[in-house]
């Protein structure tokens, strides 16, 4: 969920809880105004009448409204408010009526002042005032809310943009983070740290990365001349056991050499620094390493099968995708036998490199190891490296044994 | 034929050069950048083999004044990395061909062939040994003016063995010739044996004569003394 929805959502929320806890107790509030008003209006009236009586001697009559009673008992202090039900012959049903009470003594006669007013007037009242509060109320928080929604959006526009800076970030490509500053503390400091992290990766990747690479120029050079004297030496007329020595020595400073030269292009796979370019379908490639493959294939007899359905499409550098493409067939050739075969099935969603090999099956868990070797006479590197590959793009590769060894490469979903 | 090579290593330096002086090239040596830069800058060569990386300086850059003032050369990059942007970069700028260290001398001048060929340099286009004659251009072969057909990887580890004659090379140097780095084969051997023999069959049938010695199992030399 989106930070500004969350916060509306939450506010919304509050919102209309708050409106319903103000309303309702506007209304009792507001009712209980209105009742002490009624009781005090009613109140005033029964002085009215009691002082009309007394200079009038008029006793006023206006049923329901006012009704006069003189009471043949001694004179008893009474003023209380009762609700009660009166018959309104005009409408035919009951009302209920606010009555007020009150006994007076005017000239040696007590009277009982009987006031009412309808309730359900004041109700209707109470109703006409609650209404525009609370659709004031409404119309207030919706104002507000409108308004807080968009201060939110142009205030929170500069971190969007950041984010997306950030999203977009390669430190394998030589350019700055540009982050946008605003006045607020909080993201002018998250654009600091990011700042400072963005820098030190950058900083570690370049150094790893030219670690890698003088590692790489320092143990290749003195190979080379170490290869190229070998070479010269071999030149002159050797004996047999002196000449096999020269080229065992040579053998071994080319292995020490491949060695060096896929640690450091698994190293350089780790690190991402193989950026891809965009997606190739693997089909055509396949049919060229094939091709490319043929002469020893047909010197071991075997035979090569290519059914593709559809493209294998991946997002990969093309350097990258031909080392793949060459481990997997070396593979199937180092391990394959005589008059054996090579069947390669490619479509949409899987790459398969089935070959013939020795009965034994290898684990699938420790194959992809560095250093796990087979009978071949390999440096072993050469699947790590492949499911290095694969690892770094989004795909899974598997080994089966079932009459053929096979690797299966799938898209991971 | 006028080489300069550029390496700060001075031992491969001098390998490399005492090799290219032995198969009759005129050397000039540069073991540093500005060593480099003012040679190129005063004297014209057919081929400069360019070492990128140099104590004082980018060999890359360097790329861009010979190109400027010796834009005749053909230029072979020799280099410790085997990375790809360095490459892409190299061969972008105007660079030949691009080769990895360690690498076999005998690679090294079958590259710097190739490259005379490619440059349609006079007479580089037919290799001739005795009865034997080779036109790179048609790939062709013909033995006393009989052509003979060879497959495309005979005819590369023929031309390899000719360009190199009277030189020791091993199985792994003509393996490597054929596969450059790409191909992770633990054993190529019996290949190179089978296509060795092929080429002597088609040899000889073709009234060509016994060129090719087999040195105690491990390794070839094309020669006819």
């Amino acid at each position: 969920m989106k930070f500004l929805t969350k916060i509306n959502r939450n506010y919304l929320f509050l919102f209309s809880l708050v409106l319903v806890i103000l309303s309702i107790t506007g209304y009792f509030v507001l009712k209980s105004i209105i009742l002490d008003s009624t009781k005090e209006s009613l109140a005033a009236r029964s002085v009215l009448i009691k002082k009309q009586i007394e200079e009038t001697n008029v006793i006023p009559e206006l049923k329901p409204l006012i009704e006069v009673v003189e009471l043949k008992e001694p004179f008893r202090e009474k003023k209380q408010f009762n609700q009660v039900s009166y018959f309104n012959p005009a409408e035919k049903e009951n009302e209920i009526y606010l009555e007020y009470a009150e006994n007076i003594q005017i000239k040696n006669k007590v009277y009982q002042i009987k006031i009412r007013e309808a309730s359900v007037e004041s109700e209707d009242l109470e109703l006409s005032i609650a209404i525009p509060i609370f659709t004031l109320l409404l119309a207030a928080f919706a104002i507000s809310y409108f308004i807080t929604k968009r201060l939110n959006k142009t205030t929170w526009n500069i971190f969007e943009h950041n984010l997306k800076q950030i999203e977009n970030f390669d430190f394998r490509k030589n350019t700055e983070i540009q982050l946008r500053s605003s006045n607020i503390d909080e993201f002018d400091r998250l654009n600091t740290v990011v700042h400072n992290l963005t820098d030190k990766l950058k900083r570690d990747f370049l150094s790893l990365k030219e670690f890698t690479e003088n590692a790489s120029h320092e143990i290749q050079s003195p190979l080379a001349i170490a290869s190229l004297n070998l070479e010269e030496i071999l030149q002159l007329e050797l004996k047999e056991e002196p000449f096999k020595k020269v080229v065992a020595a040579i053998h071994a400073i080319k292995r020490l050499s491949a060695l060096n030269q896929n640690l450091l292009l698994l190293t350089k796979i780790e690190n991402n620094q193989f950026a891809a370019t965009g997606f190739i379908v693997l089909n055509e490639l396949i049919q060229r390493k094939i091709d490319e493959f043929e002469p020893l294939f047909r010197e071991r007899n075997s035979t090569v099968t290519f059914t593709s359905q559809s493209g294998f499409e991946v997002k990969m550098n093309p350097q990258l995708a031909e080392i793949l493409l060459n481990n997997l067939l070396s593979n199937a050739v180092n391990h394959n036998f005589k008059n054996g075969y090579v069947n390669i099935k490619a479509d949409q969603n899987e790459l398969t490199f089935c070959n013939t090999g020795l009965a034994s099956v290898l684990d699938n868990e420790t194959i992809f190891n560095r250093f796990v070797k087979g009978d071949s006479k390999s440096h072993g590197l050469g699947l790590a490296i492949v499911k290095q590959i694969c690892d770094t793009h989004q795909l899974k590769i598997h080994y089966a044994h079932n009459e053929l060894h096979c690797f299966t490469i799938n898209h991971v979903m | 034929m006028k080489i300069l090579i550029i390496e700060d290593e001075i031992e491969l330096l001098i390998a490399i050069g005492n090799y290219l002086t032995r198969e009759n090239y005129i050397c000039e040596l540069a073991e540093t950048f500005s060593k480099a830069s003012e040679k190129t800058a005063v004297y014209e060569y057919d081929i400069i083999l360019l070492d990128i990386t140099l104590p004082d300086g980018n060999g890359l850059e360097l790329l861009k004044t010979i190109k400027k003032y010796n834009s005749k050369a053909g230029i072979i990059i020799l280099s410790a990395k085997n990375s790809l942007d360095d490459k892409i970069t190299g061969l972008d700028q105007g660079a030949d061909d691009y080769i990895t260290k360690p690498f076999q001398l005998s690679e090294l001048n079958s590259r710097i062939r190739a490259l005379l060929r490619r440059r349609n340099y006079a007479g580089s286009n037919s290799v001739v040994f005795n009865e034997i004659s080779i036109d790179t251009d048609s790939k062709s072969v013909t033995i006393n003016d009989q052509q003979i057909t060879l497959t495309k990887k005979e005819y590369d580890i023929l031309l390899f063995l000719i360009i190199n004659p009277n030189r020791v090379l091993t199985k792994e140097a003509i393996a490597e010739h054929l596969w450059e780095d790409n191909i992770d084969l633990a054993d190529t051997y019996d290949f190179i044996y089978t296509h060795l023999n092929n080429i002597r069959k088609k040899i000889k049938a073709a009234g060509g004569a016994e060129y090719i010695k087999t040195l105690y199992g491990m390794g070839y030399k094309f020669t006819d003394q």
